[in-house]
C-alpha cells in the first residue's frame, strides 16, 4: 500500500489509486471537471493541477498514479494561481446565464469558482457564439455555448452505453459537442449526460424549468423500476417530486440509473395519485377516508368463510410490510389462499446489460422468501380455478404500485371480477378497475423499508414527505383489517 | 421592573395640559381657515399626494422594446422575498436566444412588504418598484397581481421599457 | 560550410527511382543491417547521438530503447506530416529521394522489429505521396517490402498514409489518432506511443529526416557519423530557410553551425540595405532571437535551448527590419488558434484569447495592458495542456512581447505600426 503525502498529511491509499482519487477520498479540495470516477481519464480540463515534489511541471492529479513516498500539494500559490487562471479559460467564452440556467445552483463551474477562482476576469473580447437551444430527443436540450468540452457525456455514450451517439465537432474554440445532424440522444440512458455534465450545456426536457434546484431537498432511496435496485436520490419540496437521479453504489449501479427509472417520481405526486378510498354503494360509489373505509372492511369480511378470501400479492411493497401483513392478519385469521401476481415471469431473467431488468418489482425475492417462510405458495392456477368456480368471496389485490409494467392488469382486471367481493390496493387509479374498495395505499417515496434486489441484496428505501397523507401502508392496512388499531410507533409505516 | 413616577403638584392637576393641547388645535384652526394652502391634512381621496419618483411602491414588470416581458423567469426575486410571495411559472420561448420566460408570474401584494429586495436581486432590470401605491380591491383575489396588471395596468401607458436589451447584448457579443 | 550528406545525390534525377537510387549504392545499408543483430543497431543508433529532427531533439536510440520487451505487435510510423510553419525539408528529401527513407525505415523496422509501419504525409503533399506510393510500388516489386525481404525472414509492409492537413496532426500522438481514424488529437501520456501507441500498441513514431539519417549511422558507422556536428548534437542537419534572404532554401549544415554563417555564406546574407531585426530558428513555435543573439547562435540543440529558443524542426525565418513585429505575431496566433485541436481549455481559449488581443493590436484599438495580458495569458497557457500545441502559441507570444516590446507600445500608443512600408503604417484612426 503506496504512502502519499497530500498538503503534509500522510495518508495510505491503494495500490493504482489516482491522484485525484486519494484527494477526494481524505477530503482535500481538488478543482476538476473533467474526471468522473465512472469514466475514463480524458485529461483535458486542467484544473487538477499538482505539484510534485521533484517534478518541476505541475502535473494533472486525475493522470498520475500514486506512488510511495510522493509528496504533493495543491495548496502552493503557483498552483493556486494556475488553477485561477484555467478557471478563467473555462469561462471566457462561457455565457454566463446563469439566471436562465437550470443547472444554476448544482452547477460546478459555479462551485469551484466560489471555491478556488474570485479572480477580477480580465477578458474584454468578444465571446464566441455557438448554438443554443439544440433539441436532441424527447429527452435532452443541448446548449452548447454553455459547454465546457469537458466531453464526460462523449466519453459516457463511448464508454457506458457504447452507443456512440456524441462527438466533439469542430476544433479550437469552435468545437462544440453534438450528435450528427442533431440525431436525437434517445436510448435508455441518456439523461445519465446531463447529470454528469458539469454545467447546463446538456439540460433534461423533463425537468427543464420546473423548479429552480436550491427549492429541492434530497434524499437518498431504491428505485422501484426493476429488480436491479438501483440507488437513487428523489428531489422534491412542498410541491410534490420533481426528478431522480441517480446515487453512487458500487455494487450496484455504480453511478447511473436507467431513464424509464428516472419517471418514477410521477406516479407519487398528487395529479395521479388516488387521494380517498372509493368504496362502492348501492347508489355508484362513495368516498370515505382509507383507514374508516379499512375499518368497514373489515367488519365485512369478519363473518366471511376465510377459505374463500383469497390474497393477491405483487412485488412492489417492502419485506417490512409483507411481514406485518403475514403475521397480523394472514396467520392470525388462518387466510391460506395467498398467491404471487407475477407479470411475464418467464421473462424476468431478461437484462439489458447494464442495469434494466424485465423482472419490473423491486421486491419480487423479498416477497417470494416471505412466503415461503409463512408456507404460503399457492400456484397462480389455483387461484383462476378458484374464480372460475365462484369458489372467492372476497379478493383482496395487493396491486402494484407502478401498474405500466403490468401490461396484463386488463386481463387480470377480468379475472378478479369473478371474485363476489373484489378489494384493490394501490397508490393510483386504475383503469376499468371495478372494485368494492379501492383502499389508496402509500408509494415508496412515503415509507421506510426494504426491498431485496435480485442477487438478494437488502436495500433500505426511506420516507420523505407525504404526498397523500391519509394513505395506508401496507402494514397499516393488516392492522386495520385484521380488527386492531394501528400501533403509534409502527416498525413499518 | 419598571418605574413608577410618582406625580407631582403640577401633573396631578390636568386642567393646564389640557388647555395648552386645546390651543393647539384652536391655533391650527384658525391657521387653516384663514390659510388653507398651508393646511397639512388632504381631501383623501379626491386630492392625492405626490410621492418622489423614487418611492418603492406598487411592483412594475418592464418590457422589451417589442412589447414582451423583459422577466426571464430566473426566480431571483422569489428566492430573495422574505415575504414569499413571488409565484413564477416557467415555460420555453420559441427563441433559443431568450430561451426561458415567465408564462405566469403573480405577486400577492397582501403578503408582500415592498421591502424592494425583488427588485435589487433582479439581474436583468425586470422588476421594479413603481411610484404607484393605491391598489384597492374589493376582494383578497384582487390583490393577487398577475402579468396583466403587473406589466400593462393601464396607469403605465403601455408598459416600462428596460434598459437592458437582449438583442443589443448578443451584437456587442457579452 | 554546407556540405552534402544525407543530401548527396539530390541533385541526380535519377536517384528518385530504384534503379537510379541503387546505382548508387542503395540498399546496400539494408543488407548490411540484415547481418547485424537489431539490439546492435539500437545501441549504434544509440552511440551515434542521433536526436529526433521533428521538433523535440529526444534521442533516438534512447525512444527505441523504451518499447517494452514483451513480444507485442509493433508499430513504426514516419511523421511526414510537415506542418510546422517554415519547414519544407521533410518534403525535398521525400520528393528527391524516397527509397533512402523506405530504406532508413526498414533499418529502423528491423532495430525494433516491426513487421507494419505507416508513412503520415500530410495531405497538401499530394504529389509527394504519388511519389512515394510509386517508390513502394517498386520497392514491393524488388522484393524489399513484403514477406522475407532479401531472404533475411523478415517481413515487412509500408504504406502511405495522407493526412486532411492539421498541423496537430504532426505531434506524434495526434498523428495516432489520426491514423487510428479518430479525430487528430493528442492523446494523454503517459502512457507514450513506446508503450502504447496505434492500435494500442507499441509504436515507434520518428520524423523523415531522423529515419532517413539512420540508414547513414549504418552506412557509415558511428565514428563516421559523429564527424559532423558537436558532441550532444552529432550529425548534419537540414535547415529550411525561409524570409528575407538572398537565396531562401534548404541547406544541409553540420549541427553546431553559426546562424551568422547560414545567413551570410549559405543564403548569400540578407537583402540589399536591410538590417537583420529577428530570427526564428525553429519553426514558428520556436522563441523568436533578436539580432543581437541570432548573430552569436550556433545552430544547434544546445546553443539554442540556452538562449532560451529551440532547434525545433530546423525551419529558419529570417526576419528584416521591413517586417512589424506586432504584425508578425498577429499571423503567427492567427495560425495557432485556427490549428488548435480544441481539447485541453487553456490551449482551447487561450489561443483564441491571444489572438483577439492581438488583433486589437493590430486594428489600433488596444490598450497598453493589453501588452501585458498578451504576455499573462501566455504565461498561464505554457506547460498547461496534454501537447505543446499551447507552449507553441504561448512561447512565440512571450518572446515577442519581451524582446520587442517598444514595438508593441508605438503600437498601442500611435494606432499604427512603428515600420514604415508595413499595412498597418498608416493609423487606424
Amino acid at each position: 500500500m503506496p504512502k502519499v503525502h497530500i498538503n503534509g498529511k500522510e495518508i495510505e491509499v491503494a495500490e493504482g489509486t489516482r491522484l485525484i482519487d486519494a484527494f477526494l477520498q481524505n477530503q482535500e479540495e481538488i478543482a476538476h471537471y473533467c474526471y468522473h470516477p465512472g469514466l475514463s481519464v480524458a485529461g483535458v480540463c486542467r484544473l487538477c493541477m499538482v505539484e510534485i515534489e521533484g517534478n518541476p511541471r505541475p502535473q494533472i492529479a486525475c493522470n498520475t498514479i500514486v506512488q510511495d513516498g510522493m509528496k504533493v500539494t495543491n495548496k502552493s500559490e503557483s498552483i493556486k494561481e494556475s488553477v485561477k487562471w484555467v478557471l478563467d479559460f473555462h469561462l471566457i467564452n462561457h455565457p454566463l446565464d446563469c439566471p436562465i440556467c437550470d443547472q444554476a445552483g448544482e452547477c460546478e463551474l459555479q462551485e469551484q469558482y466560489m471555491k478556488f477562482g474570485q479572480y477580477d476576469p480580465e477578458m474584454g473580447e468578444r465571446k464566441v457564439k455557438k448554438r443554443k437551444v439544440v433539441d436532441l430527443g424527447s429527452k435532452i436540450v443541448l446548449d452548447t455555448e454553455r459547454c465546457i468540452l469537458c466531453s464526460r457525456c462523449v466519453r459516457f455514450t463511448d464508454e457506458v452505453t457504447k452507443t456512440k451517439e456524441l462527438g466533439i465537432f469542430n476544433r479550437g474554440d469552435h468545437a462544440e459537442i453534438g450528435t450528427f445532424e442533431d440525431k436525437p440522444l434517445n436510448n435508455n440512458y441518456a439523461v445519465n449526460t446531463v447529470d454528469i455534465c458539469p454545467v447546463g450545456a446538456l439540460t433534461s426536457k423533463d425537468f427543464r424549468f420546473k423548479q429552480r434546484v436550491w427549492y429541492l431537498q434530497d434524499k437518498e432511496t431504491i428505485c422501484p423500476g426493476c429488480s436491479t435496485g438501483c440507488s437513487v436520490k428523489a428531489y422534491y419540496n412542498e410541491k410534490g417530486y420533481f426528478r431522480l437521479k441517480p446515487a453512487f453504489n458500487e455494487d450496484n449501479n455504480g453511478y447511473w440509473m436507467c431513464d424509464e427509472g428516472r419517471a418514477l417520481y410521477r406516479h407519487a405526486n398528487k395529479e395521479e395519485r388516488l387521494l380517498q378510498a372509493q368504496v362502492k354503494a348501492d347508489d355508484g360509489s362513495s368516498h370515505m377516508a382509507p383507514g374508516a373505509a379499512t375499518k368497514k372492511l373489515a367488519a365485512e369480511i369478519q363473518g366471511l368463510d376465510k377459505q374463500k378470501v383469497a390474497v393477491v400479492v405483487t412485488g412492489q411493497y417492502t419485506n417490512e410490510e409483507y411481514d406485518q401483513l403475514i403475521s397480523e392478519w394472514l396467520k392470525p385469521a388462518a387466510i391460506q389462499q395467498v398467491y404471487h401476481w407475477k407479470n411475464k415471469e418467464d421473462e424476468w431473467g431478461d437484462f439489458d446489460g447494464l442495469l434494466l431488468r424485465r423482472d419490473r418489482n423491486p421486491n419480487s425475492k423479498g416477497l417470494q422468501d416471505r412466503l415461503q417462510k409463512a408456507s404460503l405458495v399457492n400456484d397462480w392456477s389455483q387461484l383462476e380455478k378458484n374464480l372460475e368456480a365462484g369458489q372467492v368471496d372476497c379478493l383482496v389485490v395487493i396491486g402494484p404500485e407502478i401498474q405500466a409494467y403490468y401490461d396484463d392488469m386488463q386481463d387480470k382486471l377480468k379475472l378478479f371480477q369473478k371474485a363476489k367481493k373484489v378489494i384493490w390496493l394501490s397508490s393510483n387509479p386504475v383503469e376499468n378497475l371495478v372494485a368494492d374498495y379501492h383502499i389508496p395505499m402509500k408509494t415508496y417515496l412515503e415509507k421506510d423499508g426494504t426491498f431485496v434486489n435480485y442477487s438478494g441484496k437488502e436495500q433500505k428505501i426511506q420516507k420523505m414527505q407525504n404526498i397523500v397523507s391519509q394513505a395506508l401502508s401496507l402494514s397499516d392496512f393488516a392492522y386495520l383489517i385484521a380488527g386492531k388499531e394501528i400501533p403509534l410507533t409502527g416498525a413499518a409505516s | 421592573m419598571s418605574i413608577v413616577k410618582r406625580g407631582n403638584l403640577k401633573n396631578s392637576w390636568y386642567l393646564p395640559a389640557i388647555l395648552s393641547g386645546l390651543g393647539i388645535t384652536f391655533k391650527n384652526m384658525i391657521l387653516n381657515l384663514f390659510g388653507k394652502r398651508k393646511m397639512l391634512t388632504l381631501n383623501y381621496p379626491e386630492e392625492k399626494y405626490e410621492y418622489s419618483p423614487r418611492f418603492k411602491g406598487s411592483h412594475v414588470l418592464t418590457v422589451k422594446k417589442d412589447g414582451s416581458i423583459r422577466c426571464t423567469a430566473c426566480m431571483l426575486c422569489a428566492t430573495n422575498c422574505p415575504a414569499d410571495c413571488i409565484t413564477i411559472i416557467a415555460s420555453e420561448h420559441d427563441d433559443p436566444s431568450v430561451e426561458k420566460y415567465p408564462i405566469a408570474y403573480e405577486i400577492d401584494t397582501l403578503r408582500c412588504v415592498y421591502c424592494g429586495f425583488c427588485e435589487e436581486a433582479c439581474p436583468v432590470d425586470a422588476i421594479r418598484m413603481g411610484p404607484e401605491w393605491q391598489m384597492p380591491g374589493i376582494n383578497g383575489a384582487n390583490f393577487v397581481h398577475d402579468i396583466r396588471q403587473l406589466a400593462k395596468r393601464p396607469n403605465l401607458k403601455g408598459g416600462v421599457v428596460s434598459v437592458l436589451d437582449e438583442e443589443e447584448r448578443h451584437k456587442a457579443g457579452i | 560550410m554546407a556540405v552534402q550528406y544525407l543530401t548527396e545525390h539530390y541533385d541526380d534525377k535519377d536517384f528518385v527511382s530504384l534503379k537510379g537510387y541503387k546505382a548508387k549504392g542503395g540498399y546496400k545499408d539494408l543488407e548490411k543491417a540484415f547481418k547485424l543483430k537489431p539490439k546492435e543497431i539500437i545501441e549504434m543508433v544509440k552511440a551515434s547521438g542521433l536526436r529526433g529532427r521533428g521538433g523535440a531533439g529526444f534521442p533516438t536510440g534512447v525512444k527505441w530503447s523504451f518499447l517494452p520487451d514483451n513480444g507485442e505487435e509493433r508499430f513504426l510510423l514516419c511523421n511526414a506530416d510537415e506542418g510546422e510553419p517554415g519547414t519544407f525539408k521533410d518534403r525535398l528529401m521525400m520528393e528527391k529521394a524516397p527509397h533512402q527513407l523506405i530504406e532508413g525505415m526498414l533499418i529502423s523496422a528491423f532495430a525494433i522489429n516491426s513487421k507494419k509501419s505507416y508513412i503520415y504525409i500530410r495531405g497538401e503533399y499530394e504529389y509527394v505521396a504519388v511519389i512515394l506510393e510509386k517508390a513502394l510500388k517498386e520497392a514491393y516489386d524488388a522484393g524489399l517490402l513484403g514477406k522475407n525481404i532479401l531472404g533475411s525472414g523478415f517481413d515487412h509492409d509500408m504504406d502511405v498514409y495522407r493526412g486532411a492537413g492539421a498541423y496537430i496532426c504532426g505531434e506524434e500522438t495526434g498523428m495516432i489518432s489520426s491514423l487510428e481514424g479518430l479525430k487528430g488529437q493528442p492523446k494523454l501520456k503517459p502512457p507514450f506511443p513506446a508503450i502504447k501507441g496505434y492500435l494500442g500498441k507499441p509504436t515507434i513514431v520518428n520524423n523523415v529526416e531522423t529515419l532517413a539519417a539512420v540508414k547513414y549511422v549504418i552506412r557509415d558507422g558511428v565514428d563516421a557519423f559523429r564527424k559532423y556536428g558537436t558532441e550532444k548534437s552529432a550529425g548534419t542537419k537540414l535547415f529550411s530557410v525561409s524570409g528575407d534572404v538572398q537565396k531562401p532554401g534548404n541547406y544541409e549544415v553540420p549541427l553546431g553551425y553559426p546562424l551568422k554563417d547560414l545567413i551570410e555564406k549559405e543564403c548569400g546574407g540578407l537583402l540589399p540595405g536591410r538590417k537583420l531585426k529577428a530570427v526564428i530558428p525553429g519553426g514558428s513555435s520556436a522563441p523568436v532571437l533578436n539580432a543581437e543573439e541570432a548573430y552569436r547562435a550556433t545552430m544547434d540543440y544546445e546553443c539554442l535551448a540556452e538562449m532560451g529558443s529551440m532547434l525545433g524542426s530546423g525551419a529558419v525565418i529570417i526576419i528584416d527590419d521591413s517586417n512589424c513585429m506586432v504584425d508578425l505575431l498577429h499571423v503567427i496566433l492567427h495560425f495557432y488558434h485556427h490549428e488548435s485541436c480544441g481539447q485541453c481549455t487553456p490551449c482551447r481559449e487561450g489561443t483564441g484569447w491571444i489572438e483577439k488581443l492581438s488583433r486589437k493590436i493590430v486594428s489600433g484599438s488596444g490598450r497598453l495592458q493589453d501588452i501585458d495580458l498578451l504576455d499573462k495569458v501566455a504565461q498561464n497557457m505554457k506547460g498547461r495542456t496534454i501537447c505543446a500545441l499551447s507552449d507553441a502559441a504561448a512561447l512565440p507570444t512571450i518572446s515577442f512581447v519581451a524582446k520587442f516590446r517598444d514595438e508593441f507600445e508605438f503600437f498601442v500608443r500611435e494606432g499604427r505600426s512603428k515600420v514604415k512600408g508595413n499595412i498597418y503604417a498608416q493609423s487606424a484612426h
